[in-house]
């Protein structure tokens, strides 16, 4: 195939600042449209591990490429363009700007990757009627609900196309029915568009609609719970 | 002793406290007592601002609704030989300071008043040609008939008296001339008019009351001061019942002993016997002791003159025992003047320098 | 939860702290300043007066005749009268003093404090001093012995010191001595300048005051001690109205400041405060709380700001004497005057402002739902909100109205209450008028963070306004203050330019009664280089009792035959025989004249009636000033002297060799008190000394400035800070570290620039007040609007730097990988 993968990690190693170890030897494949959880227990580094793909933190050993580009070959404003066309976030806590309308939030990853206005809007405005918000572009964020403004979080995470979605316990904030719903939309939404989603939770329910489900321990990813 | 020089030291007294300091007085030319010349009224009744001190000194009994009452009223000039050149019209030249006090022994103590000011303006003024003294609401004035008008007041009480002389003038000393001390220098004209009958009216508290009585009219000027040994003087001038006029005083030194004495009886019939140095003197008798100042006066003397007939005696009586003047908050001295009676007579008795030494 | 809060943000509580005690501190020093100085100035009326009921004044410094002495005492309504002359000359160092005749025999019952000191002093003197002695005040430093030499006119007077006069007040430049020596010194022979009189028992004194002014002739006057206290209120009403403004502009940017930063701190602690109610603490617990950290601000900048007004308030006296440099009365520091009562008073001023500006956060803080805040940790407030605009309108339509309002009791309290209202009307509106100003940036095609940036204040006004209310306040103020100086600076220019036509001036100082006689005026005139030569007249007269004095000025004419002055507006012709009078605007107000009505003048000691023919602009005579023709002056008075003259050169003269002829035609006495300068120079010296009053209003107009700057940059790091999360979910989702700071930059430049806008334009109106209607009632004057473009436009420059330099410094902070990690915080 001529598309490279979304992700591929090989002996990926990361300590805590005072040397203690964190996890070592991970290597981590995903395909197009392959949706992956990540359980571990809390501190074991999951959110690092999200960080360390997304370019906001830096590796003691190993390789991240993310659609075929390895992170290390890159600057900051690299990691940042990187992250700007190939990746796409949902937040626990949502992360939408309380200040901009439901589309102008869906449709930040384009207005910062320069896309024209009008067109950005209109593409984030597809977007929210594909995670069944339509009509609701120019409301605030205030006016929504819980699932509403994970749904707008959804749509921004997709609505530049991205190769790979990094969700960070994306249910964590919503009650389970909710939480359902949300995860089966962003995880349809993923798999239409052919992007890869490492779903990063705690929720056992929610791994269950992975493809396959990984846990992380010292040694890296493994199919097992390992201690 | 002699009034003069008394008066002089008061009235001095009292303005030196207020008036600038004059280094002029030795430069000033003040007029001299010199016997020999004859006095002439109505204009000696006037002012004579050439000399350095002056007064009008008017004492005497008033018969009120509610018993006897003494009272006096005087009036000063002083010389200050200050601004004798000035051209302004407020050149402190003369000073008048006028003082009233009221004898009530139902009070008990004197009531008084006193007014100072600077001649000028019309609101202080002394008249060179008879006598017409001003000091603002304050007038002693001698009217054709002869009959003299004297209004002032004090604390609660106010004066407006018509002053009838009932008898002619009485010249002291010889023709007016009276030695006042050792050196011949120190002396004055005086003249007094004994046996003034008083009209009028007195207002206590403001409501106004027909008096009448009889007063004792003292008139001096000089340029001398006081012999430096004095201390002080006793003096009085009683008004006999059957006409006579008694006139006695005596300076005294620091041990009480007489410095010079003077005085003068003239009996109803007009004969004058004057008395020469040391045929006058004042025997203490009672004292009263000052619970305000602690000085102890002789208030019922008894005074001794020696006539060519032999000596006769007075043993004066105060109307009562508390009629001392402190003027030492405007700068006068600490004395006591009163009404006095003697048998057959009333008048008023003064006596200073026993609170402290007169001092010059 | 308080004590924490201080301490993670000590810069924003310090600040806030500080704009009150600014506002304190200038309020409370400004009231002191004014109590010091009147009580200085009611001091040396009563010394100089004593227990006087009622006083005969001189109109002018003429004096009247000393024969009205006699008609007066003679009265019978009155129990002393006391005759005084009244000299005003300098010491040989050229600081002013007083010299008083007295007659002490007169003055004991009338001024005891100046005849007790008369009294057994005047016997202390030592046989050294002579009947013209004088007796000094401790303020004036020679001993009894010495002599002292003073000057008057073109007169030296050397008076031999007998001793002191230890009951006059310390400061009081005061010298004592017998009124006939005076009269004859000072050449006042015949002339008297006060009856200080005590009414008689039994007699009102209104009644005696009346029949006292029935027997005075036209060059004296009554006074009463309630006229004399309202003339000293009006000579220190210049300074409370501008330091008095100076104080509101710093408490109103403190009570904004207190806002802000309680606005903010509530914002950050909702989800705790959310908590709080969770466990159980009621609402009215909350607004009490947060009202009780506004008051324990209040406090502490009410505390430090009473000590900071009272330290200022010693040193300007200190600095300027009693009259702040006014030079009513001579160089003396007057002590403070402080009453509890007035300290309690400004302390709960600064404690209220704090109170006020804590109430509407404490009621956002019990208005917490608390179920949402605890869900998310999102702002406060509805960013979709309209703001209203309804209040700020109504605010600033009652400012408009409250500027029409009439003065009271002379000073312009309606035009401070409409400033007031304008600024709060302006605060108000900020949040509508930051959207209606942002809204178009948001829609331009412009580079990502100014679209982040606009979108950002667009849709969170609330916020912006919270940020701005401070440095709006306080940017308004001083483009207020700012356009009023540079207005009156302008029109007083102007009029420098107007008054002084001729080259050079000379002016005989402190010489009412003296100065150049006929003779030495032509003399000059005929100087080689001299082409032509305007003598001018000036002396002061009373028109009113209860009013200062205004000054006299006789002029030749112009060629219209009426003078060249700055007119308000062309003068008017007179009719035949009339004697024509110009007068100047603050005589105009003060005194109800307007041209075509007659006017009394008290001169030579008659009554004159003159035709007021015109309105001339005058900012050197606060209390007023009157023109009169010199030919028609010299008529009605006879007084052919002079103590002004304006010279033109003839062409080619050499300035500074005809100045040193003028100098040396003056005989020696004379020329030691005058002055002679091109007026040229007269005029950068008066525009110097202008500019020198009004740099301490700069100097705490820049104050109250950085205070609010200061408090821009609290508040911006602040929601800066709170805005981390926001910043680490741009990083991911792929903003770039140099767009955010971009955005950040930007944001603040377009705060400070909403701020700089919306200040100035407040300023504008507020400035206009000031000119139009507050110095026209305080001073009697008017002015023409001049724009200070380079000031505001630097303010604006100045605060939009601010702003953005701050939001840059913040945002440093705020982009540190750890807080790019915060996404993933809780709370």
């Amino acid at each position: 195939m001529s598309t490279p993968p979304p992700l591929r990690i090989r002996g990926l190693a990361k300590s805590f600042p005072g040397g203690r170890l964190l996890f070592e030897g991970l290597d981590l494949d995903l395909a197009a449209g392959e949706v992956v959880a990540v359980m571990g227990e809390s501190g074991a580094g999951k959110s690092t591990l999200l960080n360390l793909i997304a370019g906001l933190d830096t590796a003691d050993a190993g390789a991240i490429d993310i659609a075929g580009t390895p992170l290390s070959s890159l600057d900051e404003p690299g990691r940042t363009r990187l992250r700007r066309e190939h990746l796409g976030f949902v937040f626990q806590a949502f992360h939408i700007l309380p200040y901009l309308t439901v589309a102008q939030n869906t449709a930040l990853p384009l207005v910062l990757a320069n896309v024209d206005p009008s067109q950005a809007l209109s593409r984030a405005a597809e977007m929210l009627a594909a995670v069944g918000l339509a009509g609701r572009e120019a409301d605030l964020p205030s006016r929504l609900s819980g699932g509403e403004l994970q749904r707008t979080a959804i749509a921004r995470a997709l609505v530049h196309h991205p190769a790979l979605i990094l969700a960070d316990e994306p249910t964590g904030n919503l009650d389970p029915e909710t939480a359902e719903r949300s995860l089966g939309l962003l995880l349809e939404a993923a798999r239409t568009r052919r992007a890869a989603v490492l779903l990063v939770t705690h929720s056992a329910r929610a791994a269950e609609s992975a493809d396959r489900t990984l846990f992380l321990g010292r040694r890296g990813l493994g199919a097992r719970h390992a201690v | 002793m002699d009034r003069l020089t008394r008066r002089g030291l008061l009235t001095a007294a009292a303005v030196a406290g207020i008036l600038p300091p004059s280094g002029a007085t030795a430069s000033t030319a003040f007029a001299q007592v010199i016997p020999g010349r004859h006095l002439v009224f109505p204009r000696d009744h006037g002012a004579h601002p050439d000399f350095r001190t002056e007064w009008w000194y008017v004492t005497g009994w008033l018969e009120g609704p509610t018993g006897p009452l003494g009272f006096q009223i005087t009036f000063f000039r002083t010389r200050t030989g200050l601004g004798e050149t000035n051209p302004s019209r407020f050149a402190p030249r003369q000073v008048l300071f006028a003082h009233a006090a009221l004898s009530d022994p139902r009070i008990g103590k004197l009531l008084h008043g006193q007014r100072i000011a600077r001649q000028g303006f019309g609101l202080a003024e002394a008249s060179e040609r008879d006598m017409d003294v001003v000091l603002d609401d304050w007038r002693l004035v001698r009217g054709r008939s002869g009959a003299m008008r004297a209004r002032a007041g004090g604390e609660g009480f106010d004066l407006d008296l018509v002053l009838t002389p009932t008898q002619p003038i009485l010249l002291q000393g010889e023709q007016g001339f009276s030695r006042k001390g050792p050196k011949p220098e120190q002396a004055s004209w005086y003249y007094t008019l004994p046996h003034l009958e008083v009209s009028g009216r007195l207002a206590r508290d403001g409501r106004w009351a027909p008096v009448r009585g009889r007063a004792w009219l003292d008139r001096e000027w000089s340029s001398t001061l006081l012999d430096p040994s004095a201390v002080g003087w006793d003096w009085t001038g009683i008004n006999l019942d059957d006409g006579g006029a008694l006139t006695a005083f005596s300076v005294r030194d620091a041990r009480g002993r007489a410095v010079w004495t003077g005085g003068s009886l003239r009996t109803a019939d007009g004969r004058l016997w004057t008395a020469p140095n040391g045929a006058v003197a004042f025997e203490p008798g009672r004292t009263w002791r000052s619970p305000r100042t602690g000085a102890v006066y002789p208030v019922a003397p008894t005074v001794r003159l020696k006539t060519v007939r032999g000596e006769r005696r007075w043993t004066l009586k105060p109307l009562f025992d508390d009629q001392e003047l402190d003027s030492r908050p405007s700068g006068g001295p600490v004395y006591w003047e009163g009404a006095v009676r003697v048998p057959g007579g009333s008048g008023y008795l003064e006596l200073t320098g026993y609170a402290e030494p007169l001092r010059l | 939860m308080v004590r924490g809060e201080w301490r993670a943000h000590p810069i924003r509580t310090l600040v806030a702290v500080l704009a009150i005690a600014v506002g304190v501190a200038l309020g409370f020093a400004v009231h002191l300043v004014n109590r010091s100085a009147l009580a200085e100035f009611d001091a040396a009326v009563r010394t100089v007066t004593g227990s006087a009921d009622l006083r005969v004044e001189a109109v002018s410094a003429e004096g009247f005749d000393e024969s009205l002495y006699p008609r007066v005492a003679r009265l019978g309504v009155l129990s002393a009268t006391s005759p005084v002359v009244v000299v005003n000359a300098r010491a040989k160092d050229g600081r002013s003093l007083t010299v008083l005749g007295l007659d002490p025999l007169r003055a004991a019952r009338v001024t005891p404090a100046l005849a007790v000191g008369a009294g057994p002093a005047f016997g202390a003197g030592g046989a050294a001093s002579g009947e013209d002695s004088v007796w000094l005040s401790p303020a004036l430093d020679a001993g009894a012995g010495e002599r002292l030499e003073v000057r008057e006119g073109g007169r030296r007077v050397s008076l031999p010191v007998a001793g002191g006069l230890p009951s006059v007040e310390t400061g009081q430049r005061l010298v004592v001595g017998d009124i006939a020596a005076i009269q004859m010194k000072f050449d006042r022979i015949g002339r008297l300048d006060r009856l200080d009189l005590l009414i008689a028992p039994g007699v009102s004194p209104a009644a005696a005051a009346k029949a006292v002014a029935a027997v005075l002739p036209p060059d004296a006057r009554v006074v009463t001690p309630e006229a004399e206290s309202r003339r000293s209120g009006d000579l220190s009403r210049a300074y409370r109205v501008n330091l008095g403004m100076l104080a509101m502009v710093a408490l109103l940017t403190g009570g904004f400041l207190v806002f802000s930063a309680q606005s903010l701190s509530i914002a950050r602690r909702r989800s705790a405060f959310a908590l709080l109610q969770v466990l159980g603490q009621r609402r009215e617990g909350l607004f009490l709380q947060v009202l009780a950290e506004g008051a324990v601000l209040g406090l502490i900048g009410s505390v430090a700001g009473l000590l900071a007004g009272a330290a200022l308030a010693w040193s300007v006296l200190g600095l300027l004497g009693g009259d702040l440099g006014g030079g009513y009365f001579s160089g003396s520091r007057p002590p403070l005057e402080i009453s509890p009562a007035w300290t309690v008073l400004h302390g709960a001023l600064g404690l209220i402002v704090a109170l006020a500006g804590s109430l509407i956060p404490a009621l956002d803080a019990a208005r917490i739902p608390a179920a949402q805040a605890l869900k998310s940790a999102g702002q406060a407030g509805d960013p979709g909100r309209r703001p209203p605009l309804a209040p700020a309108l109504f605010l600033g339509a009652t400012g408009l109205a409250a500027a029409f309002a009439p003065p009271v009791g002379g000073l312009p309290l309606f035009g401070y209450a409409s400033i007031a209202l304008i600024l709060a009307a302006g605060v108000a509106a900020m949040p509508w008028l930051a959207r209606l100003m942002i809204a178009p940036l948001a829609r331009l095609p412009a580079p990502v963070p100014v679209r982040l940036a606009a979108a950002r204040l667009a849709g969170a006004p609330d916020q912006a306004a919270v940020a701005l209310c401070g440095l709006v306040a306080s940017a308004g103020l001083m483009a207020a203050m700012g356009l009023m100086v540079s207005s009156f600076r302008g029109s007083v220019d102007e009029w420098l330019g107007a008054i002084l036509p001729a080259d050079v001036y000379l002016r005989v100082a402190n010489a009412e009664t003296s100065g150049l006689d006929p003779a030495l005026q032509a003399a000059l005139a005929a100087l080689p280089g001299v082409d032509a030569m305007e003598s001018r007249r000036s002396l002061t007269l009373t028109l009113a009792a209860e009013r200062p004095a205004v000054t006299l000025l006789a002029i030749p004419p112009g060629e219209g035959g009426a003078p060249d002055l700055p007119w308000r507006a062309p003068p008017r012709a007179w009719g035949e025989g009339e004697v024509p009078a110009w007068i100047s605007e603050p005589l105009s107000r003060l005194y109800g004249l307007s041209p075509g009505d007659r006017m009394d003048l008290p001169l030579a000691g008659r009554t004159i009636t003159v035709r007021v023919s015109g309105v001339w602009r005058d900012y050197g005579r606060q209390f007023g000033a009157v023109v009169l023709r010199r030919s028609d002056y010299l008529q009605i008075t006879g007084d052919a002297g002079a103590n002004e003259a304006g010279f033109t050169l003839a062409p080619g003269a050499d300035r500074t060799e005809t100045l040193r002829r003028i100098r040396q035609a003056l005989p020696p006495d004379l020329a030691a008190q005058t002055e002679v300068a091109p007026s040229a120079e007269i005029r950068a010296v008066a525009l110097r000394i202008f500019d020198r009053s009004f740099a301490v209003t700069y100097a705490l107009e820049a104050v109250a400035v950085l205070v609010g700057v200061a408090g821009v940059a609290a508040t911006v790091s602040a929601q800066t800070l709170a805005r981390r999360r926001e910043f680490g979910m741009l990083r991911h989702v792929g903003a770039g570290r140099g767009q955010i700071q971009a955005m950040l930059v930007l944001e603040g430049a377009f705060l400070g620039a909403v701020g700089a806008v919306a200040g100035l334009a407040l300023g504008a109106v507020m400035g206009q007040i000031l000119i139009h209607v507050v110095n026209p009632q305080s001073f009697n004057w008017t002015m023409d609007t001049r724009w200070p473009w380079g000031l505001l436009g630097g303010l604006a420059l100045a605060l939009t730097l601010a702003s953005s330099l701050t939001a840059l410094l913040a945002g440093r902070n705020a982009l540190s990988s750890d807080a790019v990690r915060a996404v993933r915080e809780d709370w």
